[in-house]
């Protein structure tokens, strides 16, 4: 399994390799292919849309700074992610800590007026007010993730909203599979318990 | 099978990862235990909500702003040397830097030593006519068949010192009207006649000075003529016709000035030329057998007759 892993074709391979090489240009490329995905799972990971963004711009940076170590024992997007899911980790730390005084849990959540701002268009077919509550519901949805703890997080990010494999979020995080799948349904119970609460019947 | 270990592994149950025993077990279960149906559907419901979650479009500007700091980040990757020799990342950039040193130290090298060389001339202008006095002590006056090496012009200095008492023409009452210093010769000559004694002081300082001045501009000399004007046209002829370039042209009230640059070997000619102009000394005669262009200065002076 582990050679299978290593022989696995990269489609950013050529890239990268310019990349090694100093050609800033081949990187733009690489940014402009994984932006979205990078940014989507710092902005589950945050909750918070320019924390997001600048989370998104840090990990791009270092990931520069880093490409000439990068061996390519994973792909480079599995490498990236895992740049983008550590920096939000650290960052929430660094919240949480500055946070801790406050009332902030499980009964309430971070709020996300970022998400109202920011949410992606609704489809033409829903009607204002069916708009304005899916909002409503997407931000409580968002609201009891941003509950849950670091580790518990980023297994249900990459799972179930990313939907990566469980071999992939174990190369991504560096825990066995037993580890994420015991993470990702004790999250998923987490989850459910929050939406309960604040959505009522589900 | 207890709730709590059903619930457990309901996760696992709605994805199908589950072994085909576990999920016969937990069938059975679902059949008999409703808070266990419940809790299967609030987790299915729960899954929904999160799996629905729209994907956000990143900020338009992202990528720019990534690759502006990927790049500046590149700049630094060029290594100190080169980023502290790039003009435009660094506003004072080290060239500037040395350069401003370099003028600076050249400034402070030049006032220190500009003194010194003053100094160092002042001596020098009384040093040689003490040097030319001992000199013409041992040395008989006319001695031009061993011209002491690099010195031709004192030796020639000396030879002129001897002539000088015997110069025929007395100009005693021209007083240096003129306190050019081409004119401090002339006196010179005159108070020659008066002693001995001011003969052996001043005149050596003075004509150590012209000495100087003749070695620095070639040749100087005085004319006496009867009349300037003509004399000096025809001078400049004299010039013109020997291929020379005239570089300066004086006129005062009682003489003139022209200076002349000359081919060093038509120097001879132009002397030939000069003589039916008017009556030639040579003040300072910086002989030095040399190639090329020589400055000739020639002082035309009104000839002053004695009754």
């Amino acid at each position: 399994m582990r050679e299978k892993k290593q022989t696995i074709r990269d489609e950013d391979y050529e890239f990268v390799s310019l990349c090694k090489k100093g050609d800033v240009d081949a990187f733009e490329v690489l940014v402009k292919k994984h932006q979205k995905r990078m940014f989507n799972i710092a902005y589950r990971m945050m909750g918070n849309y320019e924390e997001a963004s600048e989370i998104v711009q840090d990990a791009f940076v270092s990931a520069y700074r880093g490409i000439k170590n990068f061996r390519g024992r994973a792909k480079f997007s599995t490498w990236l992610y895992t740049i983008v899911i550590n920096l939000a980790k650290n960052r929430l730390k660094q919240l949480k800590a500055r946070l801790h005084h406050e009332k902030y849990s499980i009964d309430n959540p971070i709020p996300t007026h970022e998400s109202q701002i920011h949410g992606e268009p609704a489809s033409s077919d829903l009607s204002a007010l069916e708009r304005l509550e899916k909002r409503e519901t997407q931000q409580k949805v968002q609201g009891c993730i941003d509950s849950l703890d670091g580790e518990f997080k980023e297994v249900l990010v990459l799972k179930d909203i990313q939907g990566f494999s469980y071999d992939e979020i174990s190369d991504l995080l560096k825990v066995p599979e037993g580890t994420v799948k015991s993470r990702l349904f004790r999250a998923r119970e987490a989850v459910k318990d929050c939406l309960k609460k604040v959505i009522g019947d589900l | 099978m207890e709730c709590n270990d059903i619930q457990e592994k309901l996760s696992a149950y709605i994805e199908g990862i589950i072994s085909s025993e576990e999920k016969l077990l937990i069938d059975e279960h679902l059949k008999a235990c409703q808070q266990c149906n419940e809790s299967l559907a609030d987790l299915k419901k729960a899954l929904e909500y999160v799996q629905k979650l729209e994907e956000m479009e990143p900020p338009p500007w992202l990528t720019q702003k990534v690759m502006a700091r990927v790049r500046s980040e590149a700049e630094l990757k060029r290594g100190i040397f080169q980023r502290l020799f790039y003009p435009l990342h660094i506003k004072l950039p080290i060239e500037a830097i040395a350069a401003i040193f370099i003028a600076i130290t050249t400034v402070y090298i030049y006032k220190t030593i500009q003194p010194e060389m003053k100094l160092a001339k002042a001596p020098l202008e009384k040093i040689r006519p003490r040097a030319l006095l001992e000199e013409k002590e041992r040395t008989p006056p006319i001695d031009k068949g061993k011209p002491l090496p690099g010195k031709p012009a004192e030796q020639l200095m000396l030879a002129k010192e001897k002539e000088i008492p015997v110069v025929e023409h007395v100009e005693a009452p021209k007083a240096p009207a003129k306190v050019a210093k081409r004119d401090e010769v002339v006196p010179s000559a005159g108070v020659v006649k008066k002693g001995e004694l001011k003969r052996e002081a001043l005149p050596y300082e003075l004509r150590a000075r012209a000495l100087i001045e003749g070695k620095r501009e070639g040749i100087s000399l005085t004319i006496n003529v009867k009349e300037i004007e003509t004399a000096s046209r025809e001078i400049e002829k004299a010039f013109v016709q020997l291929g020379g370039k005239i570089i300066k042209k004086e006129y005062f009230e009682n003489k003139n000035i022209i200076a002349a640059e000359l081919d060093f070997k038509k120097v001879t000619e132009l002397f030939e030329k000069l003589r039916p102009i008017g009556e030639v000394k040579d003040k300072a005669l910086a002989f030095e057998a040399r190639e090329g262009n020589v400055e000739i200065e020639i002082e035309i002076v009104k000839i002053s007759i004695h009754p």
